[in-house]
C-alpha cells in the first residue's frame, strides 16, 4: 500500500516535472515562432516598399525613357471602341470608376 | 571547590620538586593519587574551557540567528511591499505594443503613404566603459552621425539625484530615433563581432566587460516605433501633408510618437493611428522574455487604410503639367484641381512650390502651404459664371437678350468701367464668350443686389466647402448692407469678393453638374488591414443652385470661350467639347489698392461638355510671361485635359462628318468587351 502510495505520488511529481517542462519548451517554440512571424512581416513590408516605389508614375516614366521603347499614350481617336455587353453593368466606385479597372470610357 | 581552587591544588602538587621530597616509599601510592588526581584535575581544566567555548559559541549562535531573525523579519515584514515591488520590477516589463499607422492609398490602390518599422538605439555610458572611441567608430558609419559626436553621447555623466542624495550615472542615452529595422540588425552585428572568442587569452575581467559590451551596451527601445514614408515623394504632398513627433506618456513612460501634422495626415489622424496595445510579461537574465511568464498580452489595432478619391496618375499628369508652366511663366505659385462634376470626388489637386512630405522640414513654410484652401483672391471673370446663370435662372435675361457694352467705356457710381475691346452690342451668351465686364455689370443691375448677392452665397462662396483638409479659409463676401454703389458692377466681373480656387472649381462644378452644388470628396472610403471596408462616403449634394435649364443654357454659353472668337482659344480640346471660363484678376495688395503688372490668371472648364468626365481649374499668380487667363491657364488646361481623357479612356465625341465607324466594327466582332480592351492597349 505504501509501495503504491509513494510510486503514485512519485509520478505525480514525474508528470508535474513534464507538463512545466512542456510549458517551457511550449514558451521557447512560441518565442521563436513569434520572431519568426516579425521577420516575415518585414520582409513582407520591404517587398511591398518595393513594389510601391516600382508602381510610381515618376518611376514608371523614367523606365519608359530608358528603355526607350517609344511608348506613347495613345490618342482618343486612335482607339476603337465597341459596345459594352448588355446586363452585366460593372459597379462604379464614387470616383465614376469600374472596380475591375480602368477601361471603363465613362 | 571551584574552578580556581582545582588550578591551584593542582599547580601545588604537580611539580617533580613535590615528589622528590616525599622519598621513595611515597612513590608508587602518591604516583596513583597523583595520576588520577591529575586525570581529573585534566578533565576539569578541559571541560571548563569546552564549556566556555560552547557559551561563546552558542552566544555567537544566539547573535548570528538574531541578527538573521531581524533581517528576516526587515526583509519579510518590514520592507515587504517596498521589497516585493522592486522584485516585481526586477522580472516584469510591460511593452507598449505600437499600433501600425494605416496607409493612404489612391482610388486604384497605389501606395501614396505608408509606414516602416524603425528603432530607436540606445546605448549604456557604464558598460561602454572607456571604449567610446571604438563604439564611435563602428556605428558611425551605420547611423549617419560623425564619431566626435557619437563618441560624446557615449560618455558617461553623473548627477546628483535629489531624492536619493547619491550621485548617478547615466545609463540611457538615445543614440538615434528612426533607424531602420535592417540598419539596426546591421548594428547587432557589429556589436557581437566584439564578443570575445572562447579561448581568448584575455584576463577574465576584460572578457567580461568585452561580453556585456557586445550584448548589452547598445540596444533597442522596446517599444517599436515608425517611419512615414511617402514612395511618390512631392507627389500630392499638399493633399497628404506630413507627420510628426509627438512626445506622450503612457504609465510614467515617456516616448516620442509619430503623429500628424499637417494635411489628410493630421485630419485623419485619429483613423490612421490606430489603437495602442501592450504586453506584460518576465525576462531572464539575459533580458530575454520567457514566454510561459506572459502575464497579459493584448494586440494594438493597427491604423485603418484610408482609400483616396485622388488618382495618382491623374495626380502626376497634373504635377507635370504644372511643372511646365511654372517653368514657362515663373509665377509664384500655381494651382491646378482636377475633379469629377457629378460626384465631387476629387482626382487631383495640386500647388506648385511643393515639397517633399518625407523632408518636410526642407521645404519653406510658402511651399507647404496649401493655396488651394488657405489663399484667397478676387477670382476676376470666371466669376461671372454666377451672375449669368443666376439671372438666367430667374428669367430675367435669355441668352439672346443684347446689351450695350458702351464701346468698352461705361460709367458707374463715379467710376469708369472698362473692357478689354471697345465692345458695342453683345448678347449674353457674347457677353461670356468675349468676358465683358460692362456687360457682366449691366446683367448684374438687372439681377438686383439681393438676388446676387443669394447666388453668391448658394453657390457656395463665403463658406467652406468642408474638404477634410486644415486651413481652409470661407472667403469673404461682404453683405448687401455693405456694398458700395459701385459694388454691383463690379462683384459680377469678379472684383470686391475674396474666393478660394476650390470655391470657384465647386460653382464652375455646380453648372457642369446641371446645377447641383456638390460637397468635394478626398476620402472614398476607409478600410482595415484585412481590406474590410470600415466606412464608406457617398457624394453629398449641398444643394439645388439653378434649374437644370439655367445650368444648361450657362453651359451652352460657356462651350463659346475656347473657341476662335471667346478669350480662350488655346484651351480648346481637340476630339471634345470644352465648356470653360477665363479669368484675369489684378491682385490687390493691402492699402495699395490693385498693382500694376500683378495678375491671377486662370481657366475653368469640363469636358465632355455636355456629359461632363472631369473638371480641371488652373491658376496662376502673378505670371511672368503674359497673364491672361486663356493665355497662360488655357494652355496648361488643355494639356491636362488631353492626357486625362486619354487616360481616362473617354471617347471623343464623333464630328458631324466622321460617322463612327468603331462602334459598327465592335458590333460584329461577336466577342465585344474582349476585342474593347484588346484595342485599348494596342
Amino acid at each position: 500500500m505504501v509501495a503504491l502510495l509513494c510510486l503514485g505520488f512519485g509520478a505525480l511529481g514525474l508528470g508535474y516535472v513534464w507538463q512545466k517542462n512542456q510549458v517551457d519548451r511550449l514558451g521557447r517554440e512560441i518565442r521563436l515562432r513569434e520572431q519568426r512571424l516579425a521577420e516575415l512581416r518585414l520582409q513582407n513590408e520591404r517587398l511591398r516598399r518595393q513594389l510601391a516605389t516600382l508602381y510610381t508614375p515618376r518611376f514608371l516614366e523614367q523606365r519608359v525613357r530608358e528603355l526607350n521603347l517609344g511608348l506613347v499614350p495613345a490618342h482618343p481617336s486612335q482607339v476603337w471602341r465597341l459596345p459594352e455587353p448588355q446586363g452585366w453593368p460593372e459597379p462604379r466606385t464614387v470616383a465614376g470608376r469600374t472596380e475591375a479597372g480602368r477601361a471603363d470610357p465613362g | 571547590m571551584d574552578l580556581g581552587e582545582t588550578a591551584r591544588q593542582g599547580r601545588a602538587g604537580g611539580g617533580n620538586g613535590g615528589k622528590a621530597a616525599l622519598g621513595p616509599g611515597w612513590r608508587g601510592g602518591l604516583g596513583l593519587v597523583g595520576g588520577r588526581w591529575k586525570r581529573r584535575m585534566g578533565e576539569n581544566l578541559k571541560s571548563s574551557v569546552q564549556l566556555r567555548r560552547a557559551v561563546v559559541l552558542s552566544l555567537g549562535l544566539t547573535v548570528a540567528f538574531v541578527g538573521l531573525a531581524y533581517r528576516l523579519v526587515d526583509l519579510q515584514v518590514v520592507r515587504h511591499p517596498e521589497l516585493v515591488e522592486e522584485a516585481r520590477r526586477n522580472r516584469e516589463r510591460e511593452f507598449l505594443r505600437q499600433p501600425r499607422r494605416g496607409d493612404i492609398v489612391d482610388a486604384r490602390g497605389t501606395l501614396l503613404a505608408t509606414s516602416v518599422s524603425v528603432r530607436t538605439v540606445c546605448a549604456d555610458p557604464v558598460l561602454i566603459g572607456d571604449q567610446q572611441a571604438l563604439v564611435a567608430r563602428l556605428l558611425a558609419p551605420l547611423l549617419g552621425q560623425s564619431e566626435l559626436e557619437l563618441q560624446q553621447k557615449l560618455l558617461p555623466r553623473v548627477r546628483w539625484d535629489a531624492e536619493t542624495g547619491r550621485a548617478v550615472t547615466n545609463r540611457y542615452v538615445v543614440l538615434a530615433r528612426k533607424v531602420p529595422v535592417e540598419t539596426w540588425e546591421q548594428i547587432r552585428k557589429v556589436m557581437a563581432s566584439l564578443e570575445p572568442p572562447r579561448d581568448s587569452p584575455l584576463p577574465r575581467a576584460e572578457q567580461r566587460f568585452l561580453r556585456q559590451l557586445s550584448r548589452y551596451a547598445v540596444f533597442a527601445d522596446p517599444w517599436e516605433d515608425q517611419m512615414r514614408w511617402y514612395p511618390n515623394q512631392s507627389l500630392a504632398a499638399h493633399v497628404l501633408g506630413h507627420v510628426g513627433l509627438r512626445e506622450v506618456t503612457v504609465d510614467g513612460v515617456r516616448f516620442l510618437e509619430t503623429r500628424g501634422a499637417d494635411g489628410l495626415e493630421r485630419t485623419l489622424d485619429a483613423q490612421l493611428a490606430g489603437v495602442r496595445g501592450w504586453r506584460v510579461t518576465e525576462t531572464d537574465s539575459g533580458r530575454r522574455e520567457v514566454v510561459r511568464l506572459r502575464d497579459q498580452d493584448v494586440e494594438p489595432r493597427d491604423g485603418w487604410t484610408v482609400v483616396l478619391t485622388l488618382d495618382a496618375v491623374i495626380q502626376n499628369i497634373l504635377e507635370s503639367a504644372l511643372a511646365e508652366a511654372m517653368q514657362e511663366h515663373r509665377p509664384r505659385n500655381i494651382t491646378g484641381i482636377v475633379l469629377r462634376p457629378r460626384t465631387g470626388a476629387v482626382l487631383a489637386m495640386a500647388c506648385l512650390p511643393n515639397f517633399d512630405p518625407n523632408r518636410p522640414a526642407e521645404a519653406p513654410e510658402e511651399a507647404r502651404r496649401n493655396v488651394i484652401l488657405t489663399d484667397h483672391m478676387e477670382p476676376g471673370s470666371t466669376f461671372k459664371i454666377v451672375v449669368v446663370a443666376g439671372a438666367l435662372n430667374d428669367g430675367v435675361v435669355r441668352l439672346e437678350d443684347v446689351f450695350d457694352c458702351e464701346h468698352g467705356r461705361f460709367s458707374y457710381g463715379g467710376r469708369i468701367l472698362h473692357d478689354h475691346s471697345p465692345y458695342d452690342r453683345l448678347t449674353v451668351e457674347e457677353i461670356i464668350t468675349k468676358s465683358s465686364n460692362i456687360g457682366a455689370a449691366k446683367i448684374g443691375m438687372r439681377l438686383g443686389e439681393q438676388r446676387l448677392y443669394e447666388y453668391i452665397r448658394a453657390f457656395g462662396f463665403g463658406s467652406r466647402t468642408g474638404l477634410p483638409l486644415l486651413g481652409e479659409m470661407p472667403g469673404y463676401i461682404p453683405p448687401v448692407q455693405r456694398w458700395y454703389k459701385i459694388s454691383i458692377a463690379q462683384i459680377p466681373m469678379g472684383h470686391g469678393v475674396a474666393v478660394t480656387r476650390m470655391q470657384m472649381a465647386m460653382a464652375m462644378a455646380a453648372l457642369a453638374n446641371g446645377g447641383v452644388l456638390m460637397r468635394p470628396m478626398l476620402v472614398e472610403r476607409l478600410e482595415d488591414r484585412q481590406g474590410r471596408v470600415v466606412a464608406a462616403y457617398q457624394p453629398q449634394m449641398v444643394r439645388r443652385v439653378v434649374s437644370e435649364e439655367a445650368a444648361r443654357a450657362t453651359v451652352r454659353a460657356l462651350k463659346t470661350v475656347p473657341t476662335r472668337e471667346g478669350t480662350a482659344p488655346r484651351a480648346a480640346v481637340p476630339g471634345y467639347t470644352v465648356a470653360g471660363k477665363t479669368g484675369t484678376a489684378q491682385k490687390a495688395e493691402g492699402t495699395r489698392g490693385y498693382v500694376p503688372g500683378k495678375y491671377i490668371a486662370s481657366f475653368i472648364g469640363f469636358l465632355p461638355a455636355d456629359q461632363p468626365e472631369v473638371l480641371i481649374a488652373i491658376t496662376l499668380d502673378e505670371p511672368q510671361r503674359g497673364y491672361y487667363g486663356g493665355q497662360v491657364a488655357g494652355p496648361v488646361f488643355r494639356k491636362v485635359a488631353e492626357r486625362v481623357m486619354q487616360y481616362l479612356g473617354v471617347p471623343p465625341e464623333p464630328s458631324p462628318e466622321e460617322p463612327p465607324v468603331a462602334w459598327a466594327a465592335g458590333e460584329s466582332s461577336g466577342r465585344p468587351w474582349v476585342d474593347s480592351r484588346w484595342q485599348q492597349t494596342n
